[in-house]
């Protein structure tokens, strides 16, 4: 079947430090909200495990902006790039990850409105994290208690709608049936490929830029 | 097994300090290096070695005087107990007496306890930057009364400012106190027995809580409750219907995937 390349070797190895931290987040964070599992976090080490994660999940993608910073920019723009396609997807999406008609889904560019979504999400929940996460961290014992309360009360805010939203994009991404069919994009994460026929369907518009080149 | 709890008389208290002493000698807690601050008070605050405390102050006694205000500062034991709502792993919890007893074992060392305790009592002993640490408090020398002793501040005090008791009991004591002090203390009164829940603590105060330093009207924190009573049924609810609708999801994509693929085999 034929291929073709979308992203590079370092974005993907960013990808996945990201993948990585965001998931020791995760976990060691489910480890203090629900109290069925908090008897793992005696003597300290999930919290240890949460900042190593939360230092890589800010590190990783500065890094990558950094060195990367006129592709990252091009990757932002093309994130907040919304246009009236965006609101045909939205309206054809529930036909087609039903009933897997994709007769009116408009054809996308390099990120679907999906992603873009997420990509946004993704901007405004990292720093509510990071501020509430730096309060508790570094700030326990020089700002009011108050201050600690309600950022706790935020950051398990953030949590839960990230959490929800995550469940969604693995979904969608992985294992929704219809990703199943055309390849899907989890190769895109592994190889940095997808099948032809998955960009067509998913990238219409990106895939006539490739094609041309 | 009723409830039990300690009643402190502000009006009987000499700050000997003898529950200090008493507290870390049975405890093996460890002494603290301090410097003079021009006050008896000492140490001039809780620490993780530190449980229980006198704090002294001093106020004009109407008639060019002054008079010294006592007052303990240790774990109240509330019954509503802010910081048993806060901790992830159990590790403070109430035992059948009503105290606020801790397993030091199961910390986490997160020091939710120290930030919302309405009292400002925990302290976490670590490293902050890496966040292992563990708390300390008292509580309420749970292996002595378990065993039918007093808790050892109690046994220490010699001018008798703390007793141990049925809770129910040492209420009407404290009352009946706060009467007699009524005619020299116009602001006499008996602190914990309606208190968050009522306390395992009490106190029989000669002034205002605020005098001594006391909330007036100690509260478990909207954060506190905001966090842990609304936000996890709201969490598992959702969850819920997140995973119930992508399996339904599931379910008719591919049933449709498959009804197509059919009708193309067929061709
Ligand atoms: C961006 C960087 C982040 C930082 C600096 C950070 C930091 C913290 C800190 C300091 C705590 C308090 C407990 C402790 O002292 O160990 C905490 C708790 C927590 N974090 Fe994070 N965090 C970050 C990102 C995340 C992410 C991405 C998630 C989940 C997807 C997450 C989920 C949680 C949860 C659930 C708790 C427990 C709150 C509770 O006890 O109710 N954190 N975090």
């Amino acid at each position: 079947m034929e291929r073709v390349q979308k992203y590079t070797k370092p974005a993907r190895v960013f990808h996945w430090m990201h993948v990585g931290a965001f998931l020791l987040l995760l976990i060691t964070g489910i480890i203090l909200f629900v109290p069925a599992f908090g008897a793992a976090a005696q003597d300290s080490w999930t919290r240890v495990i949460h900042r190593i994660g939360a230092v890589i999940f800010v590190l990783a993608p500065l890094i990558q902006i950094i060195a990367n910073r006129t592709t990252a920019w091009a990757s932002v723009k093309r994130a907040f790039a919304w246009n009236g396609d965006d609101l045909k997807w939205a309206t054809a999406m529930p036909r087609y990850y039903f009933l897997g008609d994709e007769s009116a889904m408009p054809p996308q560019g390099e990120m679907n409105t999906g992603q873009k979504l997420w990509y946004t999400l993704l901007l405004i929940f990292g720093p509510i994290f990071l501020v509430t996460g730096i309060l508790m961290w570094f700030f326990k014992y020089s700002l009011p208690s108050a201050v600690f309360q309600w950022s706790v009360f935020v950051h398990d805010v953030a949590f839960i709608l990230i959490f929800l939203m995550f469940l969604v994009h693995i979904y969608l991404g992985v294992i929704h049936p219809m990703m199943r069919k055309h390849g899907g994009s989890f190769s895109s994460m592994v190889d940095g490929t997808v099948t032809a026929e998955y960009a067509k369907s998913h990238h219409g518009k990106w895939y006539k830029e490739v094609a041309k080149k | 097994m009723a409830e039990k709890a300690i009643l402190y008389d502000s009006s009987k208290c000499t700050a000997c300090r003898g529950c200090q002493v008493a507290c870390k000698q049975w405890w093996g807690l460890p002494g603290e290096t301090t410097t003079q601050r021009g006050t008896y008070e000492n140490p001039p605050d809780l620490s993780a070695d530190t449980w229980v405390k006198i704090k002294f102050k001093e106020i004009s006694n109407g008639n060019g005087g002054v008079e010294w205000i006592f007052t303990r500062r240790s774990c109240m034991h509330c019954t509503d107990a802010a910081c048993i709502r806060v901790c992830p792993t159990g590790a403070l919890y109430h035992d059948p007496s009503g105290v606020v007893a801790y397993n030091k074992d199961l910390c986490s060392g997160c020091g939710y306890c120290v930030e919302f305790c309405p009292f400002d009592v925990p302290r976490a002993k670590g490293n902050n930057l890496t966040g292992i640490r563990k708390i300390d408090k008292c509580g309420l020398c749970g292996d002595r009364i378990g065993n039918g002793l007093t808790p050892a501040c109690v046994k220490t005090c010699p001018s008798g400012a703390l007793v141990f008791g049925d809770q129910s009991g040492l209420v009407d004591v404290g009352n009946k106190r706060v009467q007699e002090l009524k005619s020299t203390y116009p602001d006499a009164y008996l602190y914990g027995e309606k208190e968050l829940g009522g306390l395992h603590v009490m106190y029989v105060l000669t002034q205002t809580p605020d005098v001594h330093g006391l909330p007036a009207h100690p509260d478990v924190p909207a954060a506190a409750i905001a966090t842990d009573d609304i936000l996890p049924p709201l969490a598992y609810a959702l969850t819920g219907l997140a995973v119930v609708g992508l399996g339904i999801n599931y379910l008719v994509a591919r049933a449709n995937a498959n009804k197509e693929a059919e009708a193309k085999a067929k061709k």
